[in-house]
């Protein structure tokens, strides 16, 4: 590849506060090439792409587009030069039809001024007629299924002259033959001569899809490599450094009883959510001072097995059997199942886990309230023991726990959710991705966090996405792949490879 | 009064721990004073309001007719019945919903209070107690609605609001009961109309109410348990569910709250009145909307204080007092208590946001 990239990137660096996102990052794009961008959570991947979108537009390094040093002032200009952005959370408008969509906020005009709607249509047609979609532009988009919203994008995307394609986690919310279709598309798009950059954690694609592949490691280049030659291990190796296991301690106490016993467990929704893997034939066991991990792909219906077992799933009928300490469990709300011990700390700290404009004292009682009053009026003096407590046996860092949890850094928030819910002394412990978007010093605390807990006897069950973390942490992980349990991998056999196999689904030859 | 504080529990604690690592937020001095003015906006637009009308007050006879105490008392007792409703509406408004059926159970309870008295021969205390028992219920079931079913309490209460209008109508057969005094038959006890009167001919007996009422919400939302998840459902509701607060059951509890004293305001209007009529208190839920507003409370839940509702009434009633003094048009009183709104949701807009 000596032909001019598209784009060049040069000596990338951006700071957050304390926090390096990335650093001295060199990055091309050539014309008809699909590039992986490959790392960890917080290795910098969204960091490096939002720079090259427009998104932030401060931070150190230069970008060249066809050798001209460029400065985008925001998104738009990005797209300007050609480079558009797919999100993983697509920005569609539901309400609106495909030619709609497509062009929003562009839309062609009549000579009176009014939108030219025929055009819009005709235009869009093409559009998707080049992708090979055979898709009516009059359909409002939120009658589409995930796959097609994608192909509307990416319809927006050509109709904007993009020549440059940013994807990020594409395939990660899309059934089999919806990839399938999203390949042919890439590989077309790659023949017209756009360069795409594309983020994915499945390494079964990458051999298939990328031309080269570029890894992050903590926010600085580990290293590119071709996916077609170089073996998982070896790209893995890459991702994850060789320190890591280091980082997390060893040794743990022998478990204690069973405490959560979950047996052949499976929702049937009345009506299936779009984008929700409800559990379908769960297996797991965690005894009372273990750590049991929860590995899968996206949409493996991990966040959703944590969710039912909280009380907070989607209704449906549920079979297969359920106990605690032995006694049937199926909690019907958060409230029941903190009831029986069991506290769940959510994935999206932001929206599920705080009310960010309340103070950090506020929401560290909030799950313990009926235990600091007296006849419904709440003890402040036993309240600012309480917080106080909390905060110092956390090491949680706010300036006063008067101040609003919005101002506090990602993983003090992040405290903040395990004080509220050690707060209720519970005795199974549910984690949502309990480090993602939480600075690896603060990771760190939360590890010697989790083995305190575990050795006080807590049941703690953890869903991550992030390999070495299970591996270091877990004394099991049970890995999950469209709601089911195929694997189920003691300490010493759970290498990654072993987890990623299992998540993909190689083990279990799915007959759908 | 006491200052509104929304937030109760957050009082720095003198033997907190002290910061580890400065923060990179305004210095922490100048950051509680801004965010204190803006907390008692309407305390201080209040406290301003007032010198204002004392300025432009007509004299006479070198008293300043403002501030005569027959005036101010006029005042407290007409912004009564909308402060009685605006201190129900808070705890809706607080939780991120709306109420816009406080009108309506007003002429509901004012219809009952007669009918049942009047008709049906019911002594005070029964009557009394039926009628708020109707304005709970009805606030309860339309809190079950949203909860339960989910649909915006928006449309909920409007379509509440044409239900109780309604019943009110069948109940009265459309017409206004004029309520005498007396211990024959069609006649209500003499005591009722205590409601009109004044406590040491000072006090008017609606204001003392609402004032009692104002305060006694004022410390509910201060201290209690029920009122941590109040706000907490308005602040985050998902994280306030996932935190194990009871949503359903404080919903409906906050719905039957405003119900409940939506039905006192109107056996308070029918006293004062000596009749209950079925359009009675129209348009009291949009004035009663906006003294929350006034009072710094956020349409999106979360945050606001019942201080700053009480504020926003007594300033609402100042006002219109004002206007009223100086003979100025009543249709020009409407457009200045447009722009007083308009005023006070700017300034909530200015004030800093953490995130």
């Amino acid at each position: 590849m000596t032909e001019r990239p598209l784009v060049r990137m040069t000596g990338i660096g951006k700071r957050f506060g304390g926090v390096q996102a990335c650093r001295d990052i060199d990055l091309t794009i050539t014309a008809g090439e699909v590039h992986a961008l490959l790392g960890e959570n917080g290795a910098g991947k969204s960091t490096l792409i939002n720079i090259l979108s427009g998104v932030i537009t401060a931070y150190d390094g230069t970008i060249e587009v066809d050798g001209r040093p460029v400065s985008f002032a925001g998104p738009v200009d990005a797209q300007r030069a050609g480079i558009a952005t797919i999100h993983q959370e697509l920005d569609l408008v539901a309400g609106l039809s495909i030619a709609e969509n497509m062009f929003l906020g562009r839309e062609p005009r009549t000579r009176l001024g009014s939108v030219d709607i025929r055009r819009m249509r005709r235009q869009a047609a093409e559009h998707l007629r080049t992708l090979g979609a055979d898709l009516d532009p009059r359909r409002l988009v939120g009658s589409l299924r995930v796959g097609e919203q994608q192909l509307v994008e990416i319809g927006r995307a050509l109709s904007l002259d993009a020549r440059v394609l940013i994807m990020d986690e594409p395939t990660a919310a899309l059934a089999d033959a919806e990839v399938e279709r999203l390949f042919e598309t890439i590989a077309g798009l790659r023949r017209a001569g756009v360069g795409i950059v594309y983020i994915s954690h499945r390494m079964a694609e990458l051999e298939v899809i990328a031309d080269r592949a570029t890894v992050l490691r903590n926010g600085r280049l580990a290293g590119t490599v071709d996916p077609k030659t170089a073996s998982r291990d070896e790209i893995i190796q890459l991702m994850v450094g060789r320190s890591v296991d280091a980082l997390f301690g060893e040794g743990r106490n022998e478990p204690g009883e069973v405490l959560l016993d979950v047996r052949g467990f499976a929702v049937t929704p009345r009506r299936p959510t779009p984008g929700r893997t409800e559990p379908a034939g769960v297996d797991l066991t965690v005894r009372s001072g273990e750590i049991v991990g929860l590995a899968g792909l996206m949409g493996a219906g991990r966040t959703e097995l944590l969710e039912t077992l909280f009380g907070a799933g989607g209704s449906g009928r549920r079979t297969g059997e359920v106990t605690i300490d032995g006694r049937p469990y199926h909690p019907h709300g958060p409230r029941a199942a903190l009831a029986r011990g069991v506290a769940f700390v959510p994935e999206d700290r932001r929206g599920a886990g705080l009310m960010l404009e309340h103070s950090v004292a506020e929401n560290v009682v909030l799950s313990a309230l009926s235990s600091l009053t007296t006849l419904g009026v709440v003890r402040r003096q036993a309240v600012r023991r309480t917080v106080a407590e909390q905060l110092t046996s956390l090491a949680v860092k706010a300036a006063s726990p008067a101040v609003a949890a919005a101002t506090l850094s990602g993983g003090n928030q992040q405290k903040v959710v395990f004080a509220k819910q050690l707060l209720t002394q519970p005795r199974l412990l549910l984690l949502d991705e309990p480090t993602r978007g939480v600075d690896i010093g603060a990771k760190a605390e939360i590890y010697r966090l989790l083995h305190r807990l575990a050795d006080t006897g807590m049941a703690i069950l953890l869903a991550s996405s992030e390999l070495p973390e299970l591996r270091s942490l877990c004394d099991r992980v049970v890995v999950l792949h469209r709601g089911r349990t195929v694997a189920t991998l003691p300490r010493a056999s759970a290498t990654q490879q072993a987890i990623l196999a299992a998540a993909n689904g190689d083990d279990a030859k799915e007959t759908r | 009064m006491n200052p509104p504080n929304p937030t109760a529990v957050e009082e720095a604690p003198a033997e907190t721990p002290p910061p580890r690592r400065p923060s990179l937020r305004l210095p922490r001095d100048r950051h509680a004073l801004v965010d204190n003015f803006f907390r008692f906006q309407s305390l201080f637009g209040l406290v301003a309001v007032f010198l204002i009308a004392i300025a432009v007050s007509p004299v006479r006879n070198g008293e300043n007719i403002f501030l005569s105490s027959g005036n101010l008392a006029n005042i407290v007792r007409a912004v009564s019945e909308i402060g009685i409703i605006a201190v129900g509406m808070t705890f809706v408004i607080l939780i991120g919903g709306i109420d816009l059926s406080v009108g309506a159970v007003l002429g509901l309870a004012a219809v009952g209070s007669a009918t049942l008295m009047v008709d049906s021969g019911l002594g005070i205390l029964p009557t009394v107690l039926i009628v708020l028992l109707i304005g709970t219920a009805f606030g309860a079931t339309q809190g079950a609605i949203v909860a339960r079913i989910g649909i915006q309490s928006f449309i909920v209460t409007l379509a509440g609001l044409q239900a109780a209008r309604g019943i009110a109508r069948m109940w009265s057969g459309g017409l206004g009961i004029p309520i005498a005094y007396g211990d024959g038959p069609q006649e209500a006890p003499e005591a009722f109309s205590l409601l009109s009167g004044s406590i040491n001919g000072v006090l008017p007996v609606p204001a003392v109410l609402f004032i009692a009422i104002g305060i006694g919400a004022l410390l509910l939302l201060r201290t209690t348990a029920f009122a941590r998840h109040v706000y907490a459902i308005g602040g985050n509701e998902k994280a306030a569910r996932l935190s194990g607060v009871p949503v359903r059951r404080v919903r409906i509890a906050v719905f039957a709250i405003s119900g409940l004293l939506a039905a006192l305001a109107g056996i308070i209007h029918a006293g004062q009145l000596n009749q209950g009529s079925p359009n009675d208190g129209s348009g009291y839920e949009l004035d009663a909307i906006a003294a929350v507003v006034i009072g710094g409370t956020s349409l999106a839940g979360g945050s606001g204080s019942m201080g700053g509702t009480i504020a926003g009434a007594l300033l609402l009633g100042i006002l219109n007092n004002i206007l009223a003094l100086n003979n100025i048009d009543a249709n020009v009183q409407l457009v200045v208590k447009g722009l007083v709104i308009v005023a006070a949701a700017a300034l909530q807009k200015l004030r800093p946001r953490i995130s």
